[in-house]
């Protein structure tokens, strides 16, 4: 075809005109398959932090924040609600109440001069008596409850001071060592609900099927063994009163629902904490989505001094950079990617405009050599397909490249989860996050259909420029048109 | 103007020669413009030009020569009046049908060229073969053997860049005669060239015009040109001033 030669003559020989509609096209058509495959990668990435909340089943956690006395709040001490309760169950709060921080006795610690290493294991909620998972059981609109108890280990290294000797444990002299454990009991029955799942499991295994079994076991959470130098199959003191656990498996925290360092059998951590038939976590599995506000209410309404956190308030409050970016992606993003590529067409239009006004008079003489107006049009939205489509692949290709970059460099994004107003503790069933965090490495897949509807706007800008183009130079009397200056 | 009645015409008009005069213009007016700024290019223009005349449209600029010819051209259209080739009225066509005569029946020669710059020589004589119906290696055939008979078969395959002013007007003329024009309409086709290749090109259109029977109009504000014609055509302010043989036509006649 004669067309065709000269269309690809055109598209050849008028290189700087050709690379710079096509250039124009493709930076549009890039930038939209940039910025839709790190949309796609932010989306991917949250899904990925958010699942852990979502997928270990539970829906509710409940637990009882600690009060923290505040000399400036008029009453102090525990609020009303608690009043409630009976005298042996507000005796008890107000123990675990009491002594939630680090005092200790030094006292029990041995003669003066000699070292000693003592763990304390201390709340980090207030506790419910384990019937109280059982009526939240019963509960219309609860599929099950499970208990959990999850307690601050303590431990205090040094040598015992002279009797007399102000002991700071905190001041200079003072000659101690503190280690931090968060440590949680988990009822290995319900493996499903409890605060660490075997889905979790990232090395070696999960709790044994009993209690019994597992009497001896615990699971470290993954990033703390690396920390600590722990592997499975270790003995590790977790609690403790010389009493070792062993090492069974490793698990992955995600973020927010379970962070807890170190998880053993619900049973032994009872005994070794002095906290027979309490638990201080339930976390509850609703019988459907729809049922959890209202159960939440329920449980609130029905345990006093109760907080319940749904799933869905702590996807709600995952935050850090992963947030920002995944805001700045759905807003920012797409008006830049529809920007540049509005530009793009737009850029690509006008040079195909201006680059057929300066054809017009090859264009009359094209006429006057006896070509219809149709031929005509036809040659000019052509040349200009062929750009639209140069400038699409080119396109396709920058926006592969950048996307494989961002892909290789893998930038890391934190996702955090904020602590609730007004507690220190309490999120999800734990102590120990007040504001979890993890990092997700941020990917960039290229999603087909974005690329292909980018292309496809590239390609239909480009047309319609050269249609247009074509269509007005074509219809000057040929005369007209060759009296136009070159 | 539709295509409905653009076909009809295509089918109804002949463009093979007959009896009429190759061109027959009566009362032939072509005005610019409207109101204050109304120009008058041509104005009420009678003439017949006869099959096989080598026809000279001489004047100085803005004198309606170059509005002439393309009204000859079916480039453009008169304001009244009627332009009548091979007996049909051009102002009663159609687009299409206009472009189909230009395409079977006439050759246009520019001043300036006019090549396609991104097109090679054969290529550009290509052009005029395009919308007819023949396949690759024909017109390519076809091409060449133009460029042959305007002695260009060796820069076939150069561009225009590539070639002198003089060789680009003889592959405009082998292009004008790609389609075997009954007319070719040539607007200052030395305008552009030094007298060497201005010489060469006039020669080159003489002959084409014995050799092949070709009507042939020439616009010129050479008189030199304008007596190598057996006909000039001398024009002012679009009126047409004096219709004669050429001098040099005259002399061979007595």
């Amino acid at each position: 075809m004669f067309y065709v030669r000269y269309l690809l003559a055109e598209v050849r020989r008028r290189r700087g005109r050709t690379a710079l509609t096509a250039v124009g096209l493709a930076v549009g058509v890039g930038l939209v398959v940039i910025v839709g495959a790190l949309s796609k990668g932010l989306d991917d990435a949250q899904a990925e932090v958010l699942e852990p909340l979502t997928g270990v089943g539970t829906d509710l956690s409940v637990n009882r924040p600690l009060i923290v006395r505040n000399d400036d709040a008029a009453g102090g001490g525990l609020s009303d609600p608690f009043s409630q309760l009976s005298d042996d169950e507000q005796r008890q709060l107000e123990r675990e109440n009491e002594n939630h921080d680090a005092a200790f006795n030094y006292s029990d610690l041995g003669e003066p001069g000699q070292p000693f290493s003592r763990v304390s294991l201390l709340s980090t909620q207030l506790s419910f008596p384990d019937s109280e998972v059982a009526k939240l059981r019963d509960l219309d609109g609860t599929q099950d409850a499970v208990g959990s108890l999850t307690l601050r280990a303590l431990r205090v290294e040094g040598v015992v001071p002279d009797s007399g000797q102000v002991a700071s444990p905190h001041g200079p002299g003072g000659g101690f060592e503190f280690s931090d454990l968060t440590l949680s009991g988990v009822d290995v029955r319900k493996p499903g609900l409890a605060m660490v799942t075997p889905d979790q499991i990232a090395e070696g295994r999960y709790f044994s099927e009993t209690p019994e079994q597992a009497r001896g076991e615990a699971v470290v959470d993954l990033a703390y063994a690396r920390q600590n130098g722990t592997n499975v199959g270790d003995r590790t003191e977790l609690a403790g009163q010389g009493e070792e656990f062993k090492v069974v498996g490793l698990a992955s925290a995600p973020l927010g629902g379970v962070a807890s360092q170190a998880y053993v059998e619900l049973g032994r951590l009872q005994e070794l904490s002095d906290r027979q038939g309490r638990v201080n976590g339930i976390q509850v599995r609703a019988d459907s989505a729809d049922a959890v506000a209202g159960l939440a209410e329920t449980i609130e309404r029905q345990l006093v001094g109760a907080e319940v956190v749904t799933a869905a308030d702590l996807a709600d409050r995952v935050g850090g950079s992963l947030e920002d970016a995944e805001n700045l992606s759905s807003t920012l993003g797409t008006a830049l990617a529809v920007v540049a590529l509005a530009a793009a067409s737009l850029i690509a239009a006008l040079l195909t405009l201006s680059s057929v006004h300066k054809r017009t008079r090859e264009l009359g003489t094209l006429k006057a050599l006896g070509w219809r107006q149709r031929l005509v049009v036809r040659q000019v939205t052509g040349e200009a397909l062929v750009q639209g489509a140069l400038g699409g692949l080119l396109g396709a290709a920058l926006g592969v490249a950048g996307a494989t970059i961002i892909d290789a460099i893998g930038p890391t994004l934190e996702a955090s989860v904020q602590a609730q107003p007004n507690t220190g503790f309490g999120t999800f069933g734990q102590g120990s996050i007040a504001a979890g965090s993890t990092d997700v490495v941020l990917g960039a897949p290229v999603v087909p259909g974005l690329f292909l509807l980018a292309t496809g706007l590239a390609l239909v800008g480009g047309l319609f420029a050269g249609a247009v183009g074509g269509l007005r130079a074509a219809r000057l009397r040929p005369a007209e048109a060759l009296r136009s200056a070159e | 103007m539709t295509d409905d009645v653009e076909s009809t015409e295509t089918q109804t008009m002949s463009t093979t020669p007959d009896a009429n005069p190759t061109y027959e213009l009566v009362d032939v007016t072509r005005s610019y413009g409207d109101g204050a700024t109304l120009v008058l290019a041509l104005d009420a223009l009678d003439l017949a030009i006869e099959r096989g005349e080598f026809v000279a449209v001489f004047g100085p600029s803005g004198s309606g020569k170059t509005t002439l010819l393309q009204l000859l051209g079916a480039l453009d259209r008169p304001t009244g009046g009627s332009v009548r080739f091979e007996g049909h009225a051009l102002e009663r066509l159609g687009d299409a049908a206009l472009a189909e005569l230009r395409l079977r029946a006439m050759g246009f020669v520019f001043q300036q060229f006019n090549l396609i710059p991104t097109l090679s020589a054969v290529e550009n004589v290509e052009a005029a073969l395009a919308p007819l119906a023949m396949s690759r290696t024909q017109r390519t055939e076809s091409a060449l053997a133009q460029l042959e008979a305007v002695g260009l078969g060796p820069r076939a395959h150069h561009l225009p860049t590539q070639l002198s002013g003089g060789e680009q007007q003889r592959v405009a003329i082998a292009r004008a005669l790609a389609g075997s024009p009954r007319v070719v309409l040539a607007d200052e086709p030395t305008g552009n060239l030094d007298t060497d290749n201005g010489e060469m090109v006039m020669e080159l259109l003489a002959r084409l015009h014995t050799d092949l029977e070709i009507t042939l109009v020439l616009v010129t504000h050479d008189e030199w040109i304008a007596e190598r014609a057996d006909r000039v055509l001398r024009l002012a302010d679009g009126r047409l001033l004096n219709d004669a043989a050429s001098a040099v036509a005259e002399k061979a006649a007595r």
